[in-house]
């Protein structure tokens, strides 16, 4: 009976130290592991601080060319302004010089007109006085207009 | 007798104590596995605001809002407006009043060709169709705002660069310039003259409005976004804009 004992217990501690190396040997391959895993998430969270680091210069180099965008769109949108204004101002000065070209021929034939009155009227006696009447009539009426055009004119460009 | 009756109950004591403790002995250890899942999430980049930017850079808030230069007969002026669709846009009948020409650009300064414009009578509101696709257009909103709501204005301020302005709802009135049938909503969003037509957005992006005017103290007056609606649904409420 106790040598059956003997033997049971021969056994077990036969097994308990294979069990006990077995656990020494996996605790030892976990512990190679995790010091596998440590260097490789550090390696990771190098390179993640390294993209990271990447992404925030390319967010500001992104909002500083979004800036740019903006404001060269608002340089052209300037320039379209000016350019437009300029092209209105260049037609306004167009419409005037061709106004002006008007008014100066106006009173030019009105001068011309007084000036062919006066002679008639120098030499009345040659001459119906109703047609001299009505002549100085014409004379009135083309000066009043030539007036009124070159009046509008300086109010014009009194502006 | 009594000798071999105390060696059973020795043994049998022993056997059992022998047959027990196997049942305590430590199992062996199982495979070390050969890859491991980390149970924790994967650090990730952040994302923040990346939804809404297009690939250049822009949101969608600026990507639909447009410059508009209203070429008149003797005289020159700017104001703003949003598209609505790929190739319409809504602004101020006021921003498109007395007009030979109009020109449409974009956030990032593309020059958009025109094909139509046509105005409401019954509210301060224009829409212009283009030739060319707008870049992104929003939604209108389901609702009015109410009293609190934060809204956001994006336009072209006195004809400068697109900005961004924020502020709340302050409630409604009828409107005070008369241009507007029913109700105009009133807001503390800066805007100046060239803010017209400027497309005012809440939370969700939605527009709930239109700006069309400020007041002597300083707020913001939108057409709602159902009067928008209201006259977008009816064909007949837009006549085609003749030229100077």
């Amino acid at each position: 009976m106790l040598a059956l004992l003997l033997l049971g217990a021969i056994a077990v501690a036969g097994y308990l130290w294979q069990a006990t190396t077995a656990w020494e040997e996996h605790a030892a391959r976990w512990e190679s592991d995790a010091h596998a895993y440590a260097e490789e998430v550090a390696v990771l969270r190098s390179e993640l601080d390294g993209v990271t680091a990447e992404l925030v210069a390319a967010r500001e180099q992104l909002d500083t060319a979004t800036a740019r965008i903006t404001d060269l769109a608002d340089e052209k949108a300037q320039l379209g302004d000016e350019n437009v204004a300029s092209q209105q101002y260049l037609d306004y000065q167009r419409r005037v010089s061709e106004a002006a070209g008007v008014v100066a021929t106006a009173l030019g034939q009105c001068t011309a007109a007084q000036s062919q009155l006066i002679g008639y009227l120098e030499d009345r006696d040659s001459y119906d006085p109703d047609d001299l009447e009505r002549f100085a009539s014409d004379v009135e009426g083309l000066c009043d207009e030539a007036n009124d055009a070159n009046t509008q004119l300086q109010q014009e460009l009194a502006q | 007798m009594r000798s071999a009756g105390w060696r059973q109950a020795v043994a049998a004591t022993a056997a059992g104590l022998l047959l027990g403790g196997c049942a305590a002995l430590p199992e062996m250890p199982p495979a070390v596995p050969e890859d491991i899942v980390p149970t924790l999430a994967a650090p990730s980049l952040s994302a923040e605001g990346s939804d809404q930017l297009s690939p250049d850079g822009f949101d969608a808030v600026q990507r639909m809002a447009v410059r508009i230069r209203n070429v008149g007969c003797d005289a020159l002026s700017t104001g703003s407006g949003f598209a609505v669709d790929e190739h319409t846009l809504i602004t101020n009948r006021h921003v498109v009043a007395d007009s030979s020409a109009l020109q449409v650009s974009t956030y990032d300064g593309r020059d958009l060709d025109v094909s139509a414009a046509s105005t409401a009578a019954l509210a301060d509101l224009a829409v212009v169709r283009t030739e060319d696709p707008l870049p992104s257009f929003p939604r209108l909103a389901d609702d009015d705002p109410e009293q609190g709501d934060e809204v956001t204005v994006v336009g072209y301020p006195a004809g400068g660069r697109l900005t961004v302005t924020a502020g709340s709802v302050i409630g409604t009135t009828t409107d005070p310039l008369h241009e507007n049938l029913g109700e105009v909503l009133v807001t503390d969003a800066p805007v100046e003259p060239g803010s017209s037509g400027s497309a005012a957005l809440d939370e969700a992006g939605d527009v709930i409005g239109v700006v069309y005017a400020k007041t002597t103290d300083g707020r913001s007056l939108l057409v709602p976004q159902s009067t928008l609606r209201g006259m977008l649904d009816d064909a007949s409420a837009f006549t085609t804009l003749e030229p100077c």
